[in-house]
């Protein structure tokens, strides 16, 4: 692995003011709104935070994946990189790996500011479990952006990656608790990765954690997009 | 052989972007590779870092496989409109560049001779247009490979920009390095190469110094003064075109000697001679053929 690739590809993703406002902030907000609006019920704080958590890591994947490898395809920055010795495989793992790595702050936000301001109380163990859980459970989404950026071009990149932000997210049951969206939406909610990437962490507060079904959907989705991924790689070249 | 390429051909679809090019180039010397858009400058390049491959023909760099040559850090290019990872800093990205190389310069080396010390900490997408460029010349020559490559390497750089980058080339180029750029202005070959190979819809029409290819075109300009109508002198041997002001008379020729003994019947006087200016030369050498077809 390129140790130094991988950590620039951080390091600039966290200095893009956009990455800050749009996964890190947008996702305290809404659960500062939520909490305060309908976190009446017991636990409702601890399952909006997972929520809103797995809302922030999604767009942090996404966008420091999708829009960047389309910007640096349509730069020639990516044909450098093959002029350079640096193999293929690298360039891809760093960018997974950095897209990974970027959903960490945006949880730790979210789980922060539920612990500190609506008093959601968990052991260390439980904590370690839930953060790391949805961390690591960012991955399909990680293989999804790289897709796309592989896919189309700069623009229609960062449209599309949002597209399907938002709508993974209503229809996966980040927005509104999955027991009352629409029936259409509950057939389908829980094939996708967004709502699992959630069930990982709704499991793990509740009292008989079941991570297996979450876990199946989400490896699965990974080894799909994944598999998309290369496709789109290797059709360009 | 720093450059070895034999009957190396490559096509896209219908348009064949080199045809049959053979080139060899020792170690140390600099090359201008010199044509049109479209002559097969760029497709030779991509040839010679494994981007491309040839449909047909031999590619070794140093010996190797273009591949190989990349992954030992033998060979180095900056490549035409090559954007660098944004929202990182200069001093950043040539340390990702110099880690990536078995045998590296110091990346503060690399900067400057690059002309960039004391922009490391400037964020890679705040560079101006000549500064960006000479950060491509510190990425490729932070791998302080046996041969650099440039792709029209002053490409929409102004005139004081131009003059910066061509000083960072030759103290590169004096450490005993091959290095072959592409261009298509004249007057950086002049100055800047040893060599010059003439690219011309993807074949090789010219191969020597400067000066030569200058003679290798054999043509140049005859001025005299005779009284007129200088109507007779176009179908003087060798003449291309005419001009004249009053009694002063400019022939452009692409043979010199042959105008010259032409011209002696006839009444003249100021006769001067001068050869091609480089820039002469490639035009005849790079147009001859079209105006074959057309005849």
């Amino acid at each position: 692995m390129n140790a130094i690739l991988v950590r620039l590809e951080i390091v600039r993703a966290l200095r893009d003011p956009r990455y800050l406002a749009l996964a890190v902030a947008t996702p305290i907000g809404f659960y500062l709104l939520f909490a305060t609006l309908f976190g009446h019920g017991p636990g409702v704080p601890g399952d909006l935070m997972v929520a809103m958590s797995a809302y922030g890591a999604i767009w942090a994947v996404l966008s420091t994946t999708g829009p960047r490898i389309a910007q640096e395809r349509e730069l020639g920055w990516l044909t450098q990189l093959r002029a350079m010795p640096v193999p293929a495989w690298q360039v891809f793992a760093a960018k997974t790996a950095a897209g990974i790595a970027t959903a960490l702050p945006a949880i730790l936000a979210v789980c922060l500011t539920a612990a500190l301001v609506k008093g959601v109380r968990l052991d260390a163990a439980h904590w370690t479990a839930l953060v790391a859980a949805m961390w690591l459970g960012t991955a399909p989404f990680a293989a999804l952006g790289v897709a796309i950026g592989y896919a189309v071009n700069a623009d229609a990149s960062y449209v599309v990656c949002y597209g399907l932000y938002m709508v993974t997210s209503a229809v996966g049951g980040l927005w509104i608790p999955p027991a009352q969206l629409p029936e259409s939406f509950r057939a389908v909610s829980g094939w996708l990765p967004s709502n699992r990437l959630a069930d990982l962490g709704w499991q793990l507060l509740g009292p008989a954690p079941a991570l297996w079904p979450a876990i199946g959907i989400l490896a699965a989705w990974t080894a799909l997009l994944g598999a998309v991924a290369l496709l789109a790689y290797r059709r360009l070249r | 052989m720093s450059i070895s390429l034999h009957a190396v051909s490559k096509s896209y679809g219908a348009v064949r972007a080199v045809q049959e090019v053979s080139l060899e180039v020792r170690p140390g010397q600099t090359v201008a590779l010199l044509g049109h858009n479209g002559a097969g400058k760029s497709t030779t390049i991509g040839m010679l870092l494994g981007l491309t491959a040839p449909d047909a023909g031999r590619v070794a760099v140093c010996g190797a496989e273009p591949s190989r040559a990349v992954a030992e850090g033998r060979i180095a290019a900056m490549l035409q409109d090559t954007g660098m990872m944004p929202g990182v800093k200069v001093g950043e990205l040539v340390e990702l560049a110099r880690r990536c190389y078995p045998r590296p310069l110091p990346a503060e080396r690399a900067l400057r001779l690059a002309g960039l010390d004391g922009l490391a900490a400037r964020r890679v997408d705040k560079l101006s247009g000549g500064q960006a460029q000479r950060l491509r010349f510190a990425v490729a020559v932070v791998a302080d490979p046996d041969v650099l490559v440039l792709d029209e390497p002053t490409r929409a750089l102004d005139v004081k920009a131009r003059v910066e980058f061509w000083a960072a080339m030759r103290a590169f180029a004096a450490t005993g390095r091959t290095v072959l750029f592409a261009t298509h202005y004249l007057d950086e070959v002049d100055q800047n190469a040893t060599r010059v190979v003439v690219m011309a819809r993807g074949r090789i029409v010219a191969d020597g110094t400067p000066a030569e290819i200058r003679r290798l075109a054999g043509g140049g300009t005859v001025g005299l003064t005779r009284p007129g109508p200088h109507d007779g002198l176009a179908a003087l041997p060798g003449v291309t075109r005419v001009e004249a002001e009053g009694e002063r008379v400019t022939l452009h020729t692409a043979d010199c000697d042959a105008t010259v003994r032409a011209l002696a019947p006839l009444d003249w006087r100021d006769l001067r001679v001068s050869p091609a200016s480089l820039d002469e030369s490639f035009l005849m050498l790079t147009e001859e053929p079209e105006k074959g077809t057309a005849a």
